[in-house]
């Protein structure tokens, strides 16, 4: 072989094996997919789709299941954790952006860094033995005796403040989503150009004028799509829930109420079932928040790209 | 009252409600940093690393067979993870780089990074678990792995990108063949940046609990066997915090110590090296 033909041989060697490597990625999801329907073969035939997802029901002893109790835990967990999260990470992100003081800036961006490097089982663990025990004594009574006087609101604090609730798991997961959410916010409000800030104080505008009618229009679908990436990430949160939300199967009314989230109930049930039926429908669940969170996360990354198309 | 009384009045309000919100942010990572030290601390002793647990009512015991369990899966995930992942990137940052597909990949990886780890959990127990009809250590290796490799492709692929491309030509007008450029120049140019990135693959799936649940699952005996279940780190707090010892939730406190100081220090260390790196 001439060392052309060898140098040229040894060129699409490499270019094969990084498509190969690259590849990977598609396989593993495509596989992802291909073997969880599989696996909930079963179940799919046995409870059909829109069955199993209105079936509040969820009975490993008779093998009747459905995905209502755990989807309604999943979606309002998420729901509450990114109410909380979405306005203290908007806050954060002015903070670093407009008013921070350059010598606090880096710190300040280490302190979020680190909290988004904590693992969930830390703040998982965190939660069920400091928060929780804070949450059952103090805030939740104090809840009570405030908005639970509130007609139609106070039935969302009624029954015993234990601690081990929806309400503090939201409180465990929006701390968790919220350094994620003030960091992606932080980098499309930095993304303004000065000259638009500088031309709306030119005219007199106070600071928060310029926050309001100039960063947050130019920069508000970047910090949506940021959003909707968090909440894709929320829903398949496990760890952080898994301690402090009590898996109990049930359509919970009260915020102080125990509940299930698809991803717990994974965590809990997965190594216990005995039964194909009850491991299929386990897969089923698995199935549903992948393609759930697969679609979130898809929509969050088309917002995000229709933007910065020009 | 006065108009511009009022509009500084709102700016007042408005910023001051930001300065709550970081301080907010703070107070969460305080708090819980705290905690866990207060907590850990006496608890972290020599016998932690040195010995095994003990049975439940038995004082006394360590962990070190969840330290060597949670190594050893790691390095598997490393040793699968980190070739897949700086070669996948190759392929989207340089062959790969106009193509559809490249791009197609490169949106998925992103996806990837925030695909919920249980599911991956599941998948793999399907795939590596539920075959061979016992729980082991291997699968919890391929499902870290597989967490891994999106993370390093994407870091890998920007990490080159920014290797300014007059030095890629400069290497072609020399005559050397595309494989050469890449691995001589590019990866030289852009080797601290992969680095960074393997370091902070590293601490995301170090603390990674829900995909080992249902494939390395636990092991309360040391093991340096990959074929049975295998004890980690994390999946010891779970049990270890769910459970009701109190000497049990004291070991749990000492590995969430040990976990979240080993993690923030790697983290910190990778921003740092970045901010060497590209500080002009």
């Amino acid at each position: 072989m001439s060392k052309q033909n060898l140098t040229d041989y040894k060129d699409t060697l490499f270019r094969v094996i990084t498509f190969g490597a690259a590849m990977v990625v598609l396989v593993v999801i495509v596989g992802i997919f291909v073997s969880l329907v599989e696996q909930s073969l079963p179940a799919i035939r046995k409870f059909g789709f829109f069955h199993f997802i209105t079936t509040p029901i969820w009975d490993p002893v008779h093998e009747v299941f459905g995905a209502a109790s755990s989807l309604y835990g999943t979606i309002v967990t998420t729901v509450l954790a990114m109410a909380i999260a979405i306005p203290v990470s908007i806050g954060i992100a002015i903070f670093m952006t407009e008013l921070c003081p350059n010598f606090l800036k880096g710190a300040m961006g280490t302190a979020i860094e680190l909290l988004a490097a904590i693992p969930s089982i830390i703040y998982g663990m965190w939660g069920l033995f400091t928060l929780a025990p804070i949450m059952g004594n103090t805030v939740e009574p104090f809840l009570q005796h405030t908005i639970g006087k509130i007609p139609y609101l106070g039935s969302l604090f009624s029954g015993t403040p234990l601690g081990i609730d929806i309400l503090t798991a939201s409180t465990v997961l929006s701390i968790m989503i919220i350094p994620f959410m003030a960091s992606i916010a932080r980098d499309t409000f930095m993304l303004t150009p000065q000259v638009l800030r500088e031309s709306a104080y030119g005219i007199g505008a106070t600071r928060w004028e310029v926050i309001r009618n100039v960063v947050l229009p130019y920069s508000k679908g970047g910090v949506f799509g940021g959003m909707v990436i968090a909440m894709g990430r929320a829903l398949g949160e496990t760890m952080a829930v898994a301690f402090v939300l009590g898996n109990k199967h049930q359509i919970a009314h009260s915020l102080l109420d125990a509940s299930a989230t698809i991803t717990v109930t994974l965590a809990n049930e997965f190594t216990e079932a005995d039964s194909n039926m009850y491991m299929a429908s386990l897969f089923y669940l698995a199935l549903i928040l992948f393609v759930m969170s697969f679609l979130t996360l898809a929509a969050a990354k088309f917002i995000l790209k229709e933007r910065s198309a020009p | 009252m006065n108009i511009l009384t009022k509009r500084k009045i709102q700016n007042k309000m408005a910023l001051s409600l930001s300065v709550l919100a970081a301080a907010i942010g703070l107070f969460w990572l305080f708090f819980i940093l705290w905690d866990i030290f207060r907590h850990g601390m006496s608890f972290i002793t020599m016998d932690l690393f040195t010995k095994d647990p003990m049975p439940p009512g038995f004082k006394g015991g360590g962990l070190r067979n969840a330290f060597v369990g949670q190594m050893l899966i790691t390095l598997v995930a490393m040793v699968i993870g980190i070739p897949f992942g700086i070669l996948g990137g190759t392929f989207l940052s340089e062959y790969g780089r106009h193509s559809r597909l490249g791009r197609f990949i490169s949106t998925l990886s992103d996806i990837m990074v925030s695909v919920p780890s249980i599911v991956i959990g599941t998948f793999v127990y399907a795939i590596m678990v539920r075959p061979i009809g016992h729980f082991n250590g291997w699968a919890g290796g391929v499902a870290l792995a597989i967490i891994m490799i999106p993370v390093v492709i994407r870091t890998t692929e920007d990490m080159m990108s920014l290797v300014p491309w007059s030095l890629r030509e400069a290497a072609f007008a020399l005559g050397a063949p595309y494989y050469k450029v890449i691995t001589q120049v590019v990866y030289r140019g852009a080797a601290t940046g992969i680095f960074t990135g393997i370091l902070l693959s590293i601490a995301r799936v170090a603390g990674e609990t829900a995909p080992l649940l249902f494939t390395s699952f636990n092991n309360s005996f040391f093991t340096t066997n990959l074929n049975e279940s295998t004890p980690s780190l994390t999946v010891t707090i779970f049990q270890y915090a769910m459970g009701p010892y109190d000497d049990w939730h004291g070991m749990a406190w000492a590995a969430a110590l040990v976990i979240t100081v080993a993690i923030l220090l790697v983290t910190v260390a990778g921003r740092l090296l970045i901010k060497w790196r590209y500080r002009n």
